[in-house]
């Protein structure tokens, strides 16, 4: 810019604050604009996931977490952000459980076939079939009963044997309370659960 | 505190640049523990996640309804896809933790996680939810601006210099709140029980014979050192929740959390839940404290002192 050109910038700006008027902010540069636009998107963001996270994790259902949790349930569940962190809370399990299944063939004999039980497998094997542990945990819960007959099909299917082919399927829980101060060779016998028992449809084998 | 001292406090928190190297060493823990775990589902993909696998796709929607975030829903129901899916998964895991793509690798990382993980929902631990979590907002992290194969290509092609820039470090610090928030709200769990304050939850925990692993000295199972572990897990896990933010505690805590989580490894058979928690303990991490680390060791192992954090 010339000299004349500052000199007549300078000129304008004190005849506008001699009238009165506010001198004019300095203007935000893009940029600037941009990343204020930024940060506040990224504060509304950590905000949002904040309280919707403490909310949901909390082990209370106090008035004002519950209902964030009903309004932000359904973006946890997509995102799969819904947390709970019991581990061995609010008390630890109190009894030594394992599942079983019995299949009755067409020509009526019988199978029994043990889930990966975790303490007769070796250290290695333990690893990897570790998820057997935590499904049988939840499986026999009657709230999961819908289960049930897909895990009897998916057994079915792979211990079919064409020439005598299952007919119908059991699944037991065996469980022993753990009793303080008991010797573990004085542990109870486990009592059996059968907690599906049924036959298979045509198609099932399929 | 005044509000305007609270929006200081908090842009000093989330968005005051500092080093990305320890969000950069968490994305390679954090890669590791995804890969381990796809590697150990190998032998049962199938049977987890199959067309025909133990729960269906179908009855899965029925047990656990509402909309998910589930490749499977738009995969083709063909085990030969599902086979493939296990690959490309393990594949954008090991990426990530080289590095390389690193940007599109954590999302597809993340999409395929939160997918199998959604698939089936009742096979999952603790560390399947932290790892899922953490995940999330390890998308939006500066997970590649060090020791990443990104960053040695753009070095080489002079897209950058070899320092390594501060960076706003919001997502990091919401990992770390995750982390803090897993241990305090555990506490609070064990709270509403009455087996970990009468102090014998660990007798049952140590009697479950699922998750037994290694045999444990004698002295360890007596009444009185089951009842001190079971106090001294609640004092830690409400420590670890709220202390780790003061920087007096935070080392000596970060340790006893350490040695804790891996006596747990070898007492329980909890596989790779204990490794998916402490891969977030290097956020805690001070960089400084790194460098000095890393001197030492070089140090130690008789080789020239190369900077860490450049």
């Amino acid at each position: 810019m010339s000299s004349a050109g500052k000199a007549s910038g300078r000129k304008k700006r004190i005849s506008g604050q001699a009238k009165g008027r506010k001198p004019l902010p300095p203007s935000k540069s893009e940029a600037e604009n941009r990343e204020s636009v930024r940060r506040a998107a990224i504060n509304v963001f950590i905000l949002f996931h904040l309280v919707a996270i403490i909310c949901v994790a909390l082990p209370w259902n106090l008035p004002i977490t519950s209902s964030v949790k009903e309004l932000v349930r359904p973006y946890m569940r997509w995102t799969g952000l819904y947390q709970t962190w019991d581990m061995f809370g609010p008390d630890p399990e109190m009894v030594n459980s394992y599942v079983k299944s019995v299949i009755i063939t067409q020509d009526r004999h019988v199978q029994v076939w043990s889930f990966p039980r975790m303490e007769e497998l070796g250290f290695g094997e333990r690893y990897e079939k570790e998820r057997y542990r935590k499904f049988l945990e939840v499986l026999p819960q009657t709230q999961y009963a819908p289960l049930w007959p897909d895990v009897a099909r998916h057994l079915a299917r792979s211990l079919n044997n064409q020439a005598d082919p299952p007919d119908k399927v059991m699944l037991i829980q065996f469980q022993s309370e753990i009793r303080p101060g008991v010797d573990d060779s004085h542990e109870p016998t486990p009592r059996p659960n059968v907690f599906y028992d049924d036959y298979l449809q045509p198609g099932d084998l399929k | 505190m005044t509000l305007r001292k609270l929006r200081e406090a908090w842009d000093h928190f989330f968005f005051t640049p500092q080093s990305p190297v320890p969000i950069s060493l968490f994305r390679i823990f954090w890669g590791i523990c995804v890969s381990a775990k796809i590697l150990l589902l190998h032998s049962d993909w199938l049977n987890w996640y199959g067309v025909h696998g133990w729960v269906t796709l179908q009855t899965m929607q029925v047990v656990e309804p509402g909309i998910r975030l589930n490749l499977f829903t738009v995969m083709p129901q063909d085990d030969r896809w599902i086979a493939a899916f296990f690959w490309v998964f393990l594949g954008c895991a090991l990426l990530l933790t080289v590095g390389l793509w690193t940007r599109v690798m954590s999302v597809a990382v993340f999409l395929c996680l939160t997918s199998i993980d959604q698939r089936n929902l009742l096979m999952l631990h603790g560390g399947d939810t932290f790892l899922r979590c953490a995940g999330f907002f390890l998308m939006f992290a500066p997970a590649g601006a060090a020791f990443s194969l990104d960053r040695l290509i753009a070095i080489r092609s002079r897209k950058q210099d070899a320092q390594i820039k501060p960076r706003a470090p919001w997502a990091q610090r919401i990992i770390q709140i995750e982390l803090a928030l897993l241990y305090l709200t555990s506490f609070f769990w064990k709270l509403k029980g009455h087996t970990w304050l009468n102090g014998t939850a660990l007798y049952y925990v140590m009697h479950l014979h699922s998750i037994a692993r290694f045999p444990l000295p004698h002295w360890i199972q007596s009444a009185a050192m089951l009842r001190a572990g079971s106090w001294f897990t609640l004092a830690l896990e409400f420590s670890l929740g709220t202390l780790i933010w003061s920087r007096r505690f935070r080392n000596p805590l970060l340790l006893l959390g350490l040695l804790f989580h891996l006596s747990i490894e070898y007492s329980f058979n909890l596989p790779l839940f204990e490794f998916d928690v402490l891969t977030a303990y290097i956020l805690f991490v001070d960089p400084v404290d790194l460098e000095k680390w890393w001197s030492a060791l070089r140090q130690h192992l008789g080789r020239r002192a190369v900077p860490l954090l450049s």
